[in-house]
């Protein structure tokens, strides 16, 4: 069975990520209702002529394909795959609001251009003048895990090196409208998230990109054996059945998976099927949680993969990430069961290289 | 090793009909169904034409049966398409063997979003248009309403998106992960959309007139089309009827700028080529090239650099069928796959509209009657913003 080994990352998040140092340390909050990004100065990543036009998905994104492909010391990639659900919102914004501003008079192109979705894989391809293959995948809660299949089988079909990542941006508006639509809840009524009782998400954004090579060598960080999407799954006996038989494949059971990342998002409808795996899990594995450091959105299961990444390269389950009081002994195997509103659960399997 | 795959049925529903038959029937009269702006509110309305579907969002409402008023023009269409896909195939999804849908789609659920957007920061009516916004909101409409669906994904690759969703679906079960899968694209006529292209300046005022000296630059359509692809296993295991297979397809990146297409068409180039390599046939051997040709400046030349960078002086018979639908965008790829079946169907070459005088420098000039002539290979083109280059390569079903 194929696996992808991972040789470089890169992460913006609200928290302090893009520092290769940081290692969930001091955590930031969300900010009532909701995360921004943490961003950088972008000058050290992107030209400056690039830059100034650029919206803040596809600067998140340009400078988090950036780093990765710097970790890994790649000189070119052979696919770009970008996930993301809402895609360059920001722009979109700003051209509607233009358009309906102005009664369709006086519009500029350029936040036209940059709107659609494919934007942040493209620009990439165009700063490494990459001709190869390049998607982008806007499915809700399976955007970034369809690049990790696709990259999967463009491995079997000969590609040895690929860029993948997940990307999101929220505006001002965008927030106060989810506000309004009764989305959110103040992350005090929800603290810890996976015991939180009442309905509501903390909307987040940000990027997280990979550079994923077919073959293992010195740079490799940690292996990805396989990822699996369930779509609508009807209980959490259904989710317990396929992950069984997701692992079983694998040839490892519950047991033998070190640490298992849940994707608790804090809204108690949404996480129903999950909080009744956590006993389980807890039982037979180490509990641990990522979206009270990311927040919610379409790609969040991208950040897992990058703490994922960081906890089998550290071999340490820091407590301001773990569920359970248990501590690993070693970290071998990650699991992420990433939840999305109730409807899109995905299964990824990181092992130790 | 991995099998063959094949479209098994087809559904699509744009400006020349609401259903495959209506469209080969336009397309076989050489009926446009571009013409004035009827259901998009703009004040451009009188001054530019369009590809519009010709139901309303009511009509299209009664057809699909669903009154959820979560429903927007979006999902409507890419249901129909997709219902009439898989009627047309005969697949049932009841049957145990695992069924995906990938979709594509640019501008999703806009349509809809631009209507009520400044509405919603101080009223609550529309607030439920944040939940059907995205682009995998019409491909989970379509999984639930053919019901018992294993996988969905949506792609947005700009113009380029069907094509890729169509190789997508190809590739997923040649990897054995899928045994068939609904594949295609989406997009409902947006306001928004269309602003966009006019700031572009790429709006013909009259009727688009791909691969012509003075073609001025698009139609915008609106549309939704959906192929069956089954594995020859699962196709064999139903005693199905395949229509078309599906021998050669490849994406590549033009990586020039991020709308224009390169002068040389590289990007375009390479997805052709590639697409050849895959099929293991050669340029001689195709009998037919439906073009992306949307009728721009920009695009038609580079399109016509590469076809002639890849079939040098033996160009085989071509047209773009924009002229009829306009362009679709997402949905452009998979209603030209539909067209490219219903072409190798009838041994029909369906004609270039409006094309008058072949552009100088190239001479390369396409079928601009319909012609009647055996057709075994179709090549199917499309580009999209963002330097997204995909080709297919479709033969008929032996």
């Amino acid at each position: 069975m194929t696996k992808a080994y991972i040789s470089g990352t890169g992460c913006i998040s609200p928290q302090n990520s893009i520092d290769g140092e940081w290692f969930f340390d001091t955590i930031n909050p969300a900010k009532g209702d909701f995360f921004d990004a943490l961003e950088p100065s972008y000058k050290e990543y992107i030209a400056p002529n690039l830059l100034r036009r650029m919206g803040r998905a596809i600067k998140m994104g340009v400078a988090a394909a950036n780093l990765a492909i710097n970790q890994a010391e790649a000189k070119k990639v052979d696919a770009i795959i970008t996930g993301t659900g809402l895609g360059c919102f920001e722009d979109s914004e700003r051209f509607l609001l233009a358009m309906l501003d102005n009664d369709e008079q006086f519009l500029t192109p350029t936040s036209f251009i940059q709107s659609t979705h494919n934007t942040v894989g493209s620009q990439i391809a165009l700063i490494m003048k990459c001709h190869d293959y390049n998607f982008t995948y806007v499915h809700r809660g399976f955007s970034f895990e369809s690049t990790l299949q696709d990259a999967m089988m463009l491995f079997e079909e000969g590609k040895d090196t690929i860029l993948v990542g997940g990307i999101e941006e929220h505006t001002p508006n965008f927030v106060i409208l989810n506000r309004r639509a009764g989305k959110f809840q103040n992350q005090n009524t929800a603290i810890p998230i996976w015991k939180s009782t009442t309905e509501g998400i903390q909307m987040s954004e940000g990027a997280s990109f990979f550079v994923l090579d077919k073959i293992k060598t010195e740079k490799s960080l940690a292996r990805v054996d396989g990822i699996q999407t369930l779509y609508k799954p009807k209980t959490s006996q259904d989710i317990l059945m396929k992950l069984h038989a997701f692992l079983k494949l694998h040839e490892l059971s519950l047991a033998d998976v070190d640490v298992t990342l849940m994707g608790f998002s804090g809204d108690v409808v949404f996480d129903e099927k999950l909080k009744e795996l956590l006993p389980i899990i807890e039982k037979e594995s180490t509990a641990a949680s990522f979206k009270h450091l990311c927040g919610e959105y379409h790609t969040a299961s991208a950040f897992a993969m990058w703490v994922a990444t960081k906890l089998i390269e550290k071999q340490k389950l820091p407590k301001t990430v773990a569920i359970s009081d248990k501590t690993p002994s070693k970290i071998k195997h990650v699991l992420i069961i990433n939840q999305y509103l109730g409807i899109n659960y995905s299964f990824t399997l990181l092992s130790q290289c | 090793m991995s099998q063959r795959v094949y479209i098994t049925g087809l559904g699509m529903i744009s400006a020349i009909g609401n259903n495959v038959p209506e469209s080969f029937l336009s397309l076989s009269q050489s009926r446009t169904g571009i013409g004035k702006i009827n259901h998009l509110t703009t004040r451009y309305k009188d001054e530019f034409l369009a590809g519009e579907i010709k139901l309303s969002n009511e009509a299209l409402a009664d057809l699909v049966k669903d009154s959820n008023p979560a429903l927007n023009r979006n999902s409507y269409i890419a249901m129909l398409a997709a219902k009439e896909a898989v009627m047309n195939s005969g697949i049932d999804t009841n049957d145990g063997l695992r069924t995906g849908v990938i979709s594509s789609t640019t501008v999703a659920g806009m349509s809809k979003t631009e209507l009520y957007y400044k509405e919603m920061f101080v009223k609550d009516d529309h607030l439920n248009v944040l939940d059907t916004h995205d682009c995998g909101d019409s491909t989970e409409r379509i999984a639930d309403y053919l019901g018992n669906v294993d996988y969905v994904t949506t792609i947005s690759t700009a113009c380029s998106s069907a094509a890729n969703a169509i190789m997508l679906g190809c590739r997923m079960i040649k990897h054995g992960q899928l045994d068939r899968v609904v594949v295609g694209g989406v997009d409902a006529l947006s306001k928004f959309t269309f602003n966009g292209f006019n700031t572009l300046m790429i709006l013909d005022r009259e009727w688009c007139k791909p691969f012509d000296e003075n073609r001025k630059g698009l139609n915008l359509g609106e549309g939704a089309a959906f192929v069956v692809i089954e594995g020859e296993n699962a196709l064999n295991l139903r005693k199905g009827k395949a229509l078309a297979e599906v021998v050669g397809y490849a994406n590549a990146n033009d990586a020039y700028h991020q709308t224009a297409s390169s002068p040389e068409g590289y990007g375009a180039t390479l997805a052709i080529q590639q697409a050849l390599a895959m099929s293991g046939l050669k340029p001689s051997q195709i009998d037919y090239i439906n073009m992306h040709g949307t009728g721009t400046p920009n695009n038609d030349l580079s399109e016509s650099m590469a076809t002639k960078a890849v079939f040098g002086d033996q160009v085989p018979k071509f047209s773009s069928t924009k002229a009829f639908t306009g362009h679709t965008l997402a949905a452009a790829a998979s209603i030209e796959a539909v067209i490219s079946v219903l072409s190798l169907q009838n041994n029909m070459i369906f004609p270039n509209l409006n094309f008058t005088t072949p552009i100088a420098e190239m001479n390369l000039i396409p079928e601009t009657k319909l012609v009647n002539t055996p057709l075994t290979t179709i090549l199917s083109n499309s580009f999209g913003f963002g330097g997204n280059c995909s080709s297919l390569l479709f033969k008929k079903a032996s």
